[in-house]
C-alpha cells in the first residue's frame, strides 16, 4: 500500500476541498497542509473540515496554511491535491509552484471535473506527469463514496494500480477509472438526464413546469432527491458549466438534451442559483414568524409560486406499492398506465438505461462503472439495477423499443444490451415511497 | 431427539433507514422473509407443501414494536407478508435485546422432539421511526422500567457505563486507564471490522483510536458515566432471518454440509442492575450468569474454548463486550485486557470476535440481532461471509443479551 503520510490540500476553503481534507485527515490518518489564499478564511474552514467526518480527532492533523508557504507544504508531502477554480490560467499557476517543489516520489491530482485532466497535467514539467491523476470526489464525500479515477497518456500505470488501491482500501472510496473525457462518467449520465428534465420542464410548462417534472421523476423513481431540487442543490452555475462542457467537447446520439433552456440561463444571469443563493428552481419563503413557505420558479410567468400538490394516479399507486415492499406491483402500475406523467416518467427511466450503457462504453471501462458511478455518487438505483427492477413485469428491451423509437435509430440497442449483466447493487433501496410511515 | 441443521438464511442492509424510505414493517418483512427463505434455498411453494402436512413453523424476535410501529400480535403479522404463511403456526417471543435468541431456542426445541421440519426465525425491529431519545426511553423497558427506566434520559448507556464503574471496582488491580484503552480498542475493531461488511451500518464510517479515546468531545459526547457514543452500538433498522431444520428434512432433500445448533446456554440474571451486582459477589465474574450460559454451552456442545473458531458477542456497549471476553473463557476475568492488546480478538487474531462488526459496527436492531449473530456463524463455518471471513472458521459461537445483561442467550454452531 502506498505511504501517505502527509497531504497537501490546495483551495481548502471550498466546499470539496475541506471535504476531501477531511477524508484524508480521517480515513487516510495523513498530516494534511490545508492551503487557501486567505489563512484566516482556512483556520475558520478547519471546525468545518472536523465536522464534515465527526472526528475531534483530525483537528491536529489540519495544518492552516496560505500561498505563501505552499512550496514548503509541497516539498514535505507525499500527495498534494489541487481543488482550485476551474480556470486553466489558475490552475497552470498552481502547477508551475507544486512543479517546484513536489518530491520525485510524490503524487499530484486534481479535483477538476470541468476541465481536461490531460490539458491540466501539461502544466507540469514532462517528468512530472507520470504521476499526475484526475481524483474526482462528490459531494459530501463522507456519504457519497464515489471517486472517478482519471489517468492521462502520461500516467505511470503501475503507480495508478498503487493509486487505486490505496483510495479505495485506506480511503474506503469506491473507485471507478475513467477517461479523460468531459464531466467523466458520473455527471454525464446524471446531468443528461438533469438536464433533459430541465427541457421537459420548459415543455410542458403550461401543466406546472418545474414542479411538474419533479411530481413524477421523485423519489418513488430510485432516487433520493428529484432531479431538479438535485440541480437547484447542485448550483445552477455549476449545473450548467457542467452540461455547456458536454455539450461543445461531446458528440453523442443526445447531443441536443444538454442544451441548457434558456430560461435557466437567465435565472443564472439574475443570480439565482438555487439552494446556496435562497432561490433558483425553487425558492423557499421564510416569514418573520418562523413559518416556511416553499414556492417554484413558473417559467410562465417568471415568478414563484405555491408548489401544485400533484396527485397522479399511477405515482400514488407506485407509492402506495413502495410502501408495502411490493415492488413488482409498482412497476407494474409505471409499465400498464399510459397516462402522458407515467408515460413521460417511463421514457426517462428506460433512456437513463440506455444512455448509461452508451456512456459507460465511452468513458469507462466496465459495464458495472456505471452503477458503481450512479449509486455511489448520486444515490440514484444505478441502470443495472434499473434493467433488473423493470424486468421484474416486462421485457426491458422490448418496453425500449416501443417507447424509445427515436434512440433505437440512432444506436445499436443490440449491442448495447448485450453489455447488461445482474447488478451489483439491490434496486429495492432506491425505490422510496415519499410518504410519512409510523 | 433430532439434530438441528441451519439451512441459511439473510439480513437486510442495516444501513437502511426503512422510515425514510417510506416503508413500514410489511416492507422489512416482505423483503426480509422473500430473502432469508432463498438464502435457505426454499420458495414459497416449499412452504405450502411443507404446511399442507403441518410440518413448518414461525418464530418471531421482536423486542417491542408496539412502542415503536404501534403493533402486537407479530407472529399472526407474517400473514401479511405472503399467503403462503396463512394456516403456518407462528408466534412472537420476546426477552428485549435477546428476542430473537429466544425465537431461535424455541424453534430449535419444536424442531428437536420432532414436532416440525422447518423452523423460519424472523428478528425484527424499526427504531428510526421515533427520535433517540424517545426510542431511548422506549428501551428503558428492558430494565426495571419503574426503577431504572421511567424520567431517566438515555437509560441503557447509563447502565452499561455503571458496568464499567462496577468492573473496576470488582478488580481493583485493573487500572483505569488501560481498561479505558481496552474500551476504545474494542470499538475500533468492530468499526474496522464493519469496513468489509457490505450490510453493515457503520460501513462509511470513520472511527479511529484517538477519536474513540477522546471522550467527553463535541464529536464523541458522553452518553452514560465514563462511556462515550463511541462505545456505543447504533439505533438500527433491520431483520434477519434464520431457518433451521430436521435431520429428516436434510436427507429427505439431500442437503449437505450445513451446519447444527451443537449447544445452547439460557440464564436469567436478577433484573435490578443493583441486584445483579451485589450477586456477583462470591464470583470471579463481573456477570457470573453470563459465564454460566457459556459454561452450558460448552458442556452442551461437548466442546470447550480451544474449539471455537470465531465469537459474535452482544458489543450494545464495549463494556458489555468486555465482560463478555472473560465470560467466553477468551481471558482470567478481571484481565479481559489481554485479549484486546495483544490483538488475540482482532480480526487477524486467534479468537477473532465480532468479525461482522458487531453491534457497535454492523448495527443493533434490536429484535434482530440473535438472529442476526446465528446467521453470521453459519455464514463463517460455510465459509460464505465474504471479505469478513475468518479463514477455516470450524465452529463459532455467540452472545446475546437481553437487559443489563439480564437474560443471556449463547449459541454453538458447527459444521459436524
Amino acid at each position: 500500500m502506498l505511504k501517505i503520510n502527509t497531504v497537501t490540500v490546495i483551495g481548502v476553503t471550498g466546499t470539496m476541498g475541506a471535504n476531501i481534507a477531511g477524508i484524508f485527515a480521517s480515513f487516510g490518518e495523513a498530516k494534511v497542509y490545508c492551503v487557501g489564499r486567505d489563512i484566516e478564511k482556512v483556520r475558520r474552514t478547519i471546525p468545518r473540515i472536523v465536522k464534515s467526518v465527526k472526528a475531534d480527532a483530525i483537528s491536529k492533523k489540519l495544518i492552516p496554511a496560505d500561498f505563501s508557504t505552499l512550496e514548503e507544504c509541497v516539498r514535505q508531502s507525499d500527495l498534494v491535491f489541487e481543488s482550485s477554480k476551474e480556470d486553466i490560467d489558475v490552475k497552470t499557476e498552481i502547477a508551475e509552484r507544486v512543479s517546484s517543489a513536489l518530491q520525485p516520489h510524490a503524487i499530484s491530482g486534481t479535483g477538476s471535473s470541468g476541465l481536461s485532466i490531460t490539458r491540466i497535467a501539461e502544466c507540469y514539467p514532462e517528468a512530472l506527469r507520470g504521476h499526475f491523476f484526475g481524483i474526482h470526489m462528490f459531494n459530501p464525500p463522507y456519504t457519497l463514496p464515489l471517486c472517478e479515477l482519471t489517468p492521462t497518456v502520461y500516467s505511470d500505470k503501475a503507480l495508478q494500480a498503487e493509486l487505486k488501491a490505496y483510495l479505495s482500501e485506506k480511503l474506503i472510496r469506491t473507485v471507478v477509472e475513467v477517461k479523460d473525457s468531459p464531466a467523466f462518467l458520473g455527471n454525464r449520465i446524471g446531468f443528461q438526464f438533469i438536464n433533459e428534465t430541465l427541457q421537459y420542464a420548459q415543455r410542458y410548462k403550461d401543466n406546472g413546469g418545474i414542479d411538474y417534472i419533479d411530481a413524477l421523476l421523485g423519489s418513488f423513481t430510485g432516487r433520493t432527491m428529484a432531479p431538479l431540487v438535485t440541480s437547484d442543490f447542485v448550483g445552477l452555475d455549476v449545473h450548467k458549466a457542467i452540461v455547456d462542457n458536454i455539450y461543445e467537447n461531446t458528440h453523442d446520439y443526445a447531443h441536443e438534451t444538454f442544451v441548457l433552456p434558456d430560461f435557466v440561463t437567465r435565472l443564472v444571469e439574475a443570480g439565482k442559483l438555487g439552494r446556496k443563493t435562497g432561490g433558483g428552481l425553487y425558492q423557499l419563503v421564510k416569514y418573520d414568524n418562523g413559518l416556511k413557505r416553499q414556492t417554484v420558479y413558473d417559467i410562465n410567468t417568471g415568478l414563484y409560486r405555491d408548489l401544485i400538490p400533484y396527485a397522479f394516479p399511477f405515482a400514488e399507486k407506485m407509492k402506495k406499492s413502495i410502501a408495502e415492499g411490493d415492488y413488482a406491483r409498482a412497476f407494474e402500475r409505471l409499465v400498464n398506465n399510459r397516462s402522458q406523467e407515467a408515460e413521460i416518467c417511463l421514457s426517462f427511466l428506460l433512456k437513463y438505461i440506455v444512455y448509461s450503457l452508451y456512456a459507460t462504453r465511452e468513458v469507462g471501462y466496465t459495464i458495472e462503472a456505471a452503477d458503481d458511478v450512479m449509486a455511489t455518487g448520486f444515490n440514484w438505483c444505478p441502470p443495472l439495477a434499473m434493467y433488473q427492477a423493470l424486468s421484474i413485469v416486462a421485457d426491458v428491451p422490448t418496453l425500449i423499443r416501443e417507447r424509445l423509437p427515436e434512440i433505437c435509430g440512432s444506436v445499436d440497442l443490440d449491442e448495447l444490451l448485450a453489455d447488461v449483466k445482474p447488478s451489483r447493487y439491490d434496486y429495492r433501496i432506491y425505490f422510496k415511497s415519499g410518504r410519512k410511515m409510523r | 431427539m433430532s439434530k438441528v441443521y441451519i439451512l441459511g438464511g439473510a439480513q437486510t442492509d442495516f444501513e437502511r433507514n426503512w422510515t425514510k424510505e417510506g416503508k413500514g414493517m410489511v416492507a422489512l418483512l416482505k423483503e426480509a422473509v422473500a430473502d432469508g427463505l432463498e438464502g435457505a434455498g426454499l420458495s414459497y411453494d416449499d412452504l405450502k407443501e411443507l404446511n399442507a402436512d403441518n410440518r413448518v413453523a414461525c418464530f418471531v424476535g421482536n423486542f417491542i414494536a408496539e412502542k415503536y410501529v404501534d403493533q402486537g400480535h407479530l407472529g399472526a403479522f407474517l400473514t401479511e407478508v405472503d399467503p403462503a404463511f396463512y394456516g403456518v403456526p407462528s408466534a412472537r417471543y420476546e426477552a428485549a435485546c435477546a428476542s430473537a435468541s429466544v425465537a431461535i431456542d424455541a424453534a430449535q426445541t419444536k424442531i428437536k422432539v420432532g414436532d416440525y421440519d422447518v423452523a423460519i426465525v424472523v428478528g425484527w425491529e424499526l427504531m428510526k421511526t421515533v427520535e433517540s431519545r424517545v426510542g431511548g426511553d422506549f428501551l428503558g423497558r428492558a430494565a426495571f422500567y419503574e426503577r431504572e427506566g421511567k424520567g431517566i434520559d438515555l437509560p441503557f448507556p447509563k447502565l452499561f457505563g455503571r458496568l464499567a464503574d462496577e468492573t473496576l471496582k470488582k478488580y481493583p488491580d485493573l487500572d483505569e486507564n488501560r481498561y479505558m484503552d481496552a474500551l476504545a480498542k474494542i470499538s475500533v475493531i468492530n468499526y474496522g471490522n464493519a469496513k468489509r461488511n457490505p450490510l453493515a451500518q457503520t460501513r462509511k464510517w470513520f472511527m479511529s483510536y484517538e477519536q474513540a479515546s477522546m471522550r467527553g468531545t463535541e464529536t464523541n459526547p458522553l452518553v452514560g458515566g465514563r462511556l462515550a457514543v463511541s462505545d456505543c452500538s447504533q439505533v438500527t433498522d433491520g431483520a434477519a432471518v434464520v431457518v433451521l431444520c430436521s435431520e429428516r428434512f436434510v436427507r429427505e432433500r439431500g442437503i449437505e454440509n450445513k451446519p447444527t445448533i451443537r449447544g445452547f446456554g439460557h440464564r436469567t440474571a436478577p433484573m435490578l442492575f443493583d441486584k445483579k451486582m451485589a450477586d456477583n459477589a462470591d464470583s470471579l465474574f463481573v456477570l457470573p450468569w453470563t459465564r454460566q450460559a457459556c459454561l452450558d454451552a460448552y458442556r452442551r456442545s461437548g466442546l470447550d474454548v480451544d474449539d471455537i473458531d470465531v465469537f459474535e458477542t452482544h458489543d450494545c456497549f464495549t463494556s458489555s463486550e468486555y465482560a463478555a471476553i472473560s465470560a467466553f473463557g477468551l481471558a482470567e476475568p478481571g484481565k479481559e485486557y489481554e485479549a484486546v492488546e495483544s490483538g488475540l480478538i482482532a480480526f487477524n487474531g486467534d479468537k477473532p470476535i465480532n468479525p461482522s462488526g458487531g453491534l457497535i459496527g454492523c448495527g443493533h436492531p434490536v429484535g434482530a440481532s440473535g438472529a442476526r449473530m446465528l446467521l453470521d456463524l453459519y455464514k463463517q463455518v460455510t465459509g460464505t461471509a465474504g471479505d469478513y471471513q475468518v479463514v477455516g472458521a470450524q465452529n463459532g459461537m455467540m452472545l446475546n443479551i437481553g437487559g443489563s445483561a439480564t437474560t443471556n442467550y449463547v449459541f454453538i454452531v458447527g459444521i459436524q
